[in-house]
């Protein structure tokens, strides 16, 4: 008889994929915990042990709580993960960009968990949820950078990920030291400080809601009108040079994706009107890591910003501050 | 019509013109997306001095309206001579694939380690160059130098292709990508007096060129059999005149990256006031290319203040109506 081969072969073939789509169900049994997200309701696995990250913060979070996630997404204007993550990320394989999630690289890594962006676009959610459980969190289209917004991401990751004591120690040590360093740094509250992109037409000034201005929000620096007036955008358009005087400081930090921020830097030093801002003739400029202070965000990347903020801004001005 | 009203035509353009690149001058001096306002800086004219108002004139908007004189006046004058040497009153460098072209040896001499703002103006001028040369084949193709639109489809696809390339290059080279993508929409901001004198040689060569080219062009309107009794080579002629878009082409681009249509609008004004004959045409161009960027790039300053439109966009929106409009006219003229 030929219908019993050949039901034994389909049954071959099929089965594997039905398992691959029902690993979801199978973890079910007892054993899972369930996650509010921006899809509803969902099942996550108890003790995930696959894990893919598709969204630096994380990357980030899944490191910090001490999970050694299979696959990641590169950074933004980068092949690889960011830089400052690198060391602790070796291993971690690249299965995409920032915006194109190569689904067959997540398939390959055979994951339990996918934890994603809030902004990860509704049918990739329905592919990559057969994959594995997708975590995707919750966020307000009006005021996608509210209060905490990164925190509660990172909390969501981490509980997804069964580590909920631990993203919690995390942020209780990353809290006293914002609030140890902000005694020293701007205790009145009035040092003004801007983190900007630098554009040969004019720079773009980063919103103090956004992962790396909130923190530099919390340290006590207060951000430029044009900054702190933003709600839904991370940034400001590209300001106007006649308009510069609107995003001067105390301190001046210039953000650059490329590695040669010192390119940056002498660009915008030619320009006459950067010359004439208060942090510029304090020699008050620090340039700074695009990846690390406007592409990333969580507990490891806010670890390493304030590394820098201490190291750069407390005490004299270090020698790579162009003063110049 | 008789040399005499031919003569008080051009006259008459000629005062119309140099009053509109005055206006254009005082209103790009006098407005911008800054606080300072026209009133301010007539006050700062008149002596009543004001570091910042003075700072805002001098040091911001000086600056760029010379790069936009420059750059409008180099778009103008090489959109007419390509009109002229191809017979097409559609050619522009643009839409011909000239900038894009020009464009894409830039974005590959970033790509292979220059900066912009150090970038030397010659990448551009050779890319213009093989722009115009891949032009001109395409012209003397059967049927499609004959034909204003096939020539212009030409162009298209040229455009097509290059852009595509520098698309490609965005993506393979993403650490270039932030410094190439302002720069591929065309702006003034930011450039001043040190890009000018980077381009002042091209720039003056390009200069000579037209000067020497005005009336053997003109000889060349009238056929080549006329331009050759006349002792003109046409052939030189038609050469000498695509190095000279190329100079003027290669000039805009490396001081404001490509700026879309613009060499098309200018010499249909410059037409439209004086009449086909290009040794009229030239100095209206020089006079009507900077009053018309000028006047775009105070409309890019001004729509979305505290920020700027790059001015690309804003020639752009002006310049397709102008396409769209010539190419509906009842009769293409040829030239």
């Amino acid at each position: 008889m030929l219908a019993r081969p050949l039901g034994r072969f389909t049954a071959a073939i099929l089965v594997p994929i039905m398992l691959l789509f029902t690993g979801q169900a199978l973890a079910a049994d007892g054993q899972s915990r369930t996650l509010d997200t921006a899809h509803g309701e969902i099942q996550v696995p108890a003790d995930p042990q696959r894990v893919v990250t598709l969204y630096e913060a994380a990357l980030d979070t899944t490191l910090a709580v001490g999970v050694e996630p299979l696959g990641a997404v590169a950074t933004r204007g980068g092949t690889d993960v960011a830089d400052y993550i690198a060391d602790r990320a070796q291993g971690v394989a690249i299965v995409g960009g920032p915006r194109e999630i190569n689904l067959e690289e997540v398939l390959r890594q055979r994951p339990d968990l996918i934890l994603a962006s809030p902004f990860l676009a509704d049918a990739d959610y329905q592919r990559l949820s057969r994959i594995a459980p997708t975590v995707v969190p919750k966020h307000d289209a009006e005021r996608p950078f509210g209060d905490d917004y990164w925190r509660k991401e990172s909390e969501l990751f981490a509980d997804a990920l069964g580590r909920h004591d631990r993203i919690e120690a995390v942020f209780e040590a990353l809290d006293q030291r914002i609030e140890r360093l902000r005694q020293q740094l701007s205790p009145e509250g009035d040092v003004r400080v801007t983190l900007m992109r630098w554009n040969p037409q004019g720079p773009i000034v980063m919103s103090d809601k956004v992962f790396a201005g909130d923190l530099l929000r919390r340290l006590g620096f207060v951000a430029p009108e044009i900054a702190r007036t933003l709600t839904s955008r991370p940034h400001t358009d590209m300001l106007s040079l006649e308009n510069l005087g609107r995003a001067d400081g105390d301190w001046l930090l210039l953000a650059t994706l490329n590695a040669e921020g010192r390119d940056a830097l002498a660009a915008a030093q030619r320009q006459p009107a950067f010359q004439r801002l208060e942090a510029v003739r304090n020699g008050h400029v620090l340039t700074v890591d695009g990846q690390l202070w406007t592409s990333a965000a969580g507990p490891l990347a806010a670890e390493r910003i304030l590394d820098q903020v201490e190291e750069k801004m407390l005490g004299e001005p270090a020698a790579d501050i162009a003063a110049q | 019509m008789s040399a005499a009203t031919g003569s008080v035509r051009f006259t008459r353009g000629l005062g119309f013109s140099l009053l509109a690149l005055g206006v254009a001058l005082c209103a790009s001096l006098a407005l911008g997306a800054g606080d300072v306002t026209p009133l301010q800086v007539l006050r700062w004219a008149l002596g009543d001095d004001d570091g910042n108002v003075g700072f805002v004139v001098t040091e911001l908007r000086l600056p760029r309206s010379c790069v936009g004189i420059v750059v409008g006046a180099a778009l103008g004058v090489a959109g007419n001579l390509l009109q002229t040497v191809t017979r097409n009153p559609l050619a522009e460098p643009d839409l011909l694939g000239v900038s894009a072209a020009s464009t894409t040896a830039v974005v590959i001499a970033i790509l292979l380690g220059a900066s912009v703002t150090t970038l030397q103006v010659w990448v551009a001028v050779l890319g213009a160059m093989c722009g115009c040369a891949l032009v001109l084949a395409a012209a003397r193709l059967r049927g499609v130098g004959d034909d204003p639109i096939r020539l212009i489809l030409a162009g298209a696809a040229l455009k097509g292709v290059l852009t595509a390339l520098v698309s490609l290059v965005l993506l393979v080279d993403q650490r270039s990508a932030d410094e190439i993508r302002f720069w591929t929409i065309g702006a003034l901001a930011g450039r001043g007096y040190g890009e000018l004198l980077g381009v002042a040689a091209p720039l003056l060569l390009g200069v000579l060129l037209v000067a020497y080219l005005s009336r053997p062009l003109a000889a060349l309107a009238l056929g080549e059999r006329v331009a050759s009794g006349l002792g003109h080579r046409p052939r030189l002629t038609r050469w000498l005149t695509l190095l000279a878009v190329a100079l003027l082409s290669g000039v805009a681009v490396a001081l404001a990256g490509p700026i879309a249509f613009f060499g098309l609008v200018v010499p249909v004004l410059a037409r439209a006031l004086v009449g086909p004959d290009i040794r009229r045409t030239l100095p209206l161009c020089v006079l009507l290319g900077p009053a018309v960027l000028l006047a775009a790039d105070v409309v890019a300053r001004l729509l979305v203040r505290p920020s700027e439109l790059p001015l690309g966009v804003v020639t752009a929106v002006i310049g397709a109506p102008v396409l769209v409009a010539v190419v509906r006219a009842h009769r293409l003229p040829r030239l």
